[in-house]
């Protein structure tokens, strides 16, 4: 392949295209400024060092620790599209706190529609059946029934008391400390814990 | 899967009047509006999208308006988006499970809507997971609803398959029949023997001993019977099990790729070995101690009600107490159970954890940790094992004392009728007896539904896959023909989804004795180009053509033969190298074999193995390298000699010289037949006479290196870039 040895200047910008990635930065209230979008999202204005000024329509933001440190270490991404694929990260906030209220309301309102895990406040009903638990519950968003199946690798309690309860469809469940369930409940998911 | 949900009447009723003229394309139901569950529908009319709550029309969306659909898998939930004018919105929130599949083909559906196309109807090829009748989920890669599946069909499906076997099925239970008949008859034996001779001291040897030898022919018969029927059970037992694991077996081989690739290795494993052995051993074993169970209690609870009613009663006084101490300490007892079962694994899972990473343990030196760990895992398993079998022990002996309590009232009300009735000793025995076979049920009773529900959930599982079609599968008269090696597609496209195709409109030729390569980054679609030519799934559309022969046409037993594959991960089978290399051609010769052998490199190194040929490797065998596997692999193409070969990264995972090795061995190969090279490494492809560029399931570029360099497209900078990295080394 000696006759593309010599790249000319133009060639190479061509190829630095191929190893081109967005290179994160941390997002503070100086470098970043998030607004709800007239669609009812999150956008952002943010100026960087490799970008200048920049303006993104709708960001996503992610949680590096979702369990253990929701308010912290959020991942600001571009959304993934089909054409380009996974969105890359522009930046990082480090705590929310950083950030005014009205900022953290507005993170706060985006991540808690991403982050869905509806407290459970009553179990109704608990029915065992062909290794599958039939469950019917109340919630802070309303009463649900769902189904979950391997019982006992789908009740996860974490150091804090906390338990997450996993169903067949991908939904998540929380129990914020099963001892404080009314007794009723709390008996019939006693043998899982 | 189903994408016209039938509208409530609340929400009919709130829509516009211009909506009742539109073409209705779909209707799906979302989940969630602001953070609580909702039962709302999304009506999308060739014209409009309308978002409907409880009889309250909350939006109207118009295609017109908008672009860029996307759903987005959330924590939780899911949600589809949409840019109207412009701005990305959130149309609505869904259940993943449920409904994103659904909202998945909507991107689509919503494309070809806004394009103005109101007369394509995209359907989902995606099975439904939820029952129609109850909306419960079905069993994980099943459609069977354990709440609404049909118990009489798939007994009658059962009893289908046991042509053959029936006479064997039976017997059991028929000498079952006897044994409990023939247990019922000794006590009366005993009566007889203790009332009429040793109570009276008769004298009259003869008879008694008669009646001795009755007792001893009765129990001896009972005990006959008894080894006869599980002899059968166990000749029955296998014989079905064989029968079915056979035929499970053929099945799943028969299966498309796409059929299997939907289930997991682990879940037809479950089914071949776990659901057949449930259903063998419910129809050989449960099944005859069920039937002797219920028919002893029935025939034991008639004899006593017979023999006297009055006594009866005082068998069912412990009764309540002993079912509802049984229920209550199940529970107990499961969750006893289970907690030393889950510590139990954690201690295993950990120990395999350590052990498969002892290295990285030792290298970052954390053994104390481990250790410590360990301990502390062991530790907890051995004091919940403990307080476990301390409990168990001390309470079923009080469980089987509080049941027996009710035979200890019939001893005294039986001697007290001793006194002013003509009760007699013998009678009191007997009724002891039969109160003890009222019991034995009892205790076992209670697994019954548990068990018949598994066994019906198991057979259920096996019956689906006996009842599979295959999908890709031979038409009527297939040919068998010579492959000379030409192929061509016809604007192939293919999608392991309907909705979203991993290849779309591929068009090209390849000559009878060309080597292509194959160039893409991961995930464009390489793999499955290779797959479709191999026809291990038929395309959506478009035709594959074989020496000018739709390859649907051709029987899939002689395209495959006349195919060698070598994939980047090489799978060896367990057995020697020679049965290796011979296992697509089981005749060859180990002549054929060693040429196979030199020509794919690996002739040298096999020789300096102590046991050569007879090397065994696999699982449990002789560790090879990763070169020198796939040099054995590469042999095992060669040997049935195929007109077509297919390399899939062959070369990937290799260090420079081995890949020299191969490459050369590569060489070989490549002489007089059709090869189709995937690579990443692009060294790989010097000798290919064309090569295709594949991004985004789309053909880019097709032309010999040369052109493709010239033309400076995407070829053109993998090359760049690769000789970059290798500058950079």
């Amino acid at each position: 392949m000696a006759e593309v040895k010599n790249m000319n200047e133009n060639d190479n910008d061509n190829i630095d295209s191929l190893f081109d990635k967005r290179k994160s930065v941390q997002l503070t209230p100086e470098n970043a400024k998030f607004s709800l979008s007239s669609g009812g999202l999150i956008s952002l204005e943010v100026h960087t060092e490799q970008y200048g000024d920049e303006f993104f329509e709708r960001v996503l933001p992610v949680r590096a620790f979702p369990i253990t440190e929701p308010d912290e270490f959020i991942s600001v991404r571009e959304p993934d599209t089909r054409e380009k694929g996974r969105g890359a990260e522009i930046g990082m906030i480090r705590k929310m706190s950083d950030f005014d209220e009205r900022t953290q309301e507005l993170l706060l309102s985006e991540l808690d529609r991403r982050y869905f895990i509806p407290v459970i406040k009553k179990i109704n009903k608990v029915q065992e059946k062909f290794g599958y638990l039939y469950f019917d519950v109340e919630t802070v968003a309303g009463k649900v029934s769902f189904v979950m199946n391997n019982p006992y690798s789908n009740f996860r309690t974490f150091e804090d008391g906390r338990m997450f309860l996993y169903d067949i469809d991908g939904n998540c469940f929380e129990i914020t400390d099963p001892n404080k369930l009314d007794k009723a409940s709390l008996k019939r998911i006693e043998i899982y814990l | 899967m189903k994408l016209m949900f039938d509208l409530p009447k609340q929400d009919e009723a709130a829509l516009p009047a211009e909506a009742l003229g539109e073409k209705r394309m779909y209707c799906l139901p979302y989940n969630y509006e602001n953070n609580k569950y909702a039962e709302g529908y999304m009506l999308f009319t060739d014209k409009h999208i309308y978002k409907l709550l409880e009889g309250k029309l909350l939006e109207t969306y118009t295609y017109s308006e908008m672009s860029d659909f996307s759903v987005e898998s959330l924590y939780g939930c899911s949600a589809f988006y949409a840019k109207v004018n412009g701005v990305s919105t959130m149309l609505c929130r869904i259940n993943s499970g449920r409904n994103l599949p659904r909202y998945s083909v909507m991107v689509k559906a919503c494309e070809l809507l806004a394009k103005g196309d109101s007369d394509t109807v995209l359907k989902s090829d995606e099975p439904e997971r939820f029952c129609p009748k109850c909306g419960r989920p079905f069993v994980v890669h099943t459609k069977i609803c354990p709440f609404c599946q049909n118990k009489k069909e798939i007994y009658k499906k059962l009893w289908g398959m046991t042509r053959g076997l029936r006479f064997m099925m039976m017997a059991p239970l028929i000498t079952t029949a006897i044994a409990v008949v023939i247990r019922f008859i000794v006590p009366f034996f005993q009566a007889i023997a203790i009332d009429d001779y040793i109570i009276p001291k008769n004298q009259q040897y003869g008879a008694f001993i008669a009646v001795i030898f009755a007792i001893v022919s009765f129990d001896l018969v009972h005990r006959t019977l008894n080894v006869i029927q599980s002899r059968i059970s166990a000749i029955s037992g296998n014989k079905f099990t064989l029968l079915l694991r056979s035929l499970l077996f053929e099945k799943i081989q028969m299966l498309s790729m796409s059929s299997i690739q939907e289930k997991s290795t682990g879940d037809l494993m479950g089914r071949i070995n776990n659901d057949v052995s449930v259903v063998q051993n419910f129809i050989t074993n449960l099944l005859p101690s069920y039937v002797s169970y219920i028919l002893s209690f029935v025939v034991a609870l008639c004899l006593m009600i017979w023999l006297n009613p009055l006594m009866c009663m005082f068998i069912f006084i412990p009764l309540p107490f002993a079912i509802l101490f049984i229920v209550k300490f199940r529970k107990t007892m499961n969750r006893r159970n289970i907690r030393a079962w889950v510590l139990g694994m954690r201690t295993n899972h950990h120990l395999q954890d350590i052990l498969n990473g002892i290295r990285i343990v030792k290298s970052y030196g954390n053994e104390d940790a481990a250790v410590n760990t360990f301990q502390t895992n062991t530790a907890n398993q051995a004091k919940q094992d403990c307080s476990n079998a301390k409990l168990f022990d001390t309470v079923f002996p009080i469980m089987g004392f509080v049941i027996r309590l009710g035979s200890y009232a019939i001893l005294m009300y039986g001697n007290y009728l001793m006194f002013v009735d003509p009760m007699t000793v013998g009678l009191v025995n007997q009724c002891n007896t039969y109160c003890n076979m009222i019991y034995e049920p009892i205790m076992q009773i209670t697994t019954i539904p548990r068990s018949i529900s598994e066994f019906t959930t198991s057979l259920s599982k096996v019956l689906e896959i006996l009842e599979e079609n295959p999908d890709v599968s031979d038409i009527d008269s297939p040919k068998y023909v010579k492959l000379s090696g030409d192929i061509s597609l016809r604007n192939v496209t293919f999608g392991y989804n309907s909705y979203d195709p991993v290849l779309e409109h591929v068009t090209f030729d390849i000559k009878a004795g060309e080597m292509i390569g194959i160039v893409g980054h991961s995930g464009c679609g390489k793999t499955t180009l290779v797959n479709l030519i191999m026809r291990m799934y038929d395309t959506t559309e478009g035709q594959i053509l074989v020496d000018g022969t739709d390859i649907r046409e051709i029987a899939q037993n002689s395209l495959r033969t006349q195919m060698g594959v070598v994939l980047q991960e090489t799978l060896l089978f367990s057995g020697s190298i020679r049965d290796n290399i011979r296992y697509a051609a089981p005749h060859a010769t180990n002549e054929q074999v060693i040429e196979a052998a030199k020509l794919a490199n690996a002739h040298d190194f096999i020789m300096s193995l102590p046991e050569g040929y007879n090397t065994v490797v696999g699982e449990k065998g002789y560790s090879l390298s990763g070169g020198e596997r796939q040099r054995i692999a590469i042999a095992r193409a060669l040997i049935h000699n195929p007109k077509i070969l297919i390399l899939d990264e062959a070369t990937a995972a290799l260090d420079t010289e081995t890949e020299k090795l191969i490459q050369d061995a590569i060489n070989h190969l490549t002489e007089g037949r059709t090869t189709i090279a995937i690579a990443h490494r692009l060294s790989t492809l010097r000798n290919a006479d064309k090569i295709l560029v594949i991004d985004h399931g789309k053909l880019k570029e097709y032309g010999t290196h040369r052109e493709l360099l010239d033309m400076k497209g995407i070829y053109y900078k993998l090359v760049m870039a690769q000789q970059r990295l290798a500058q950079e080394k």
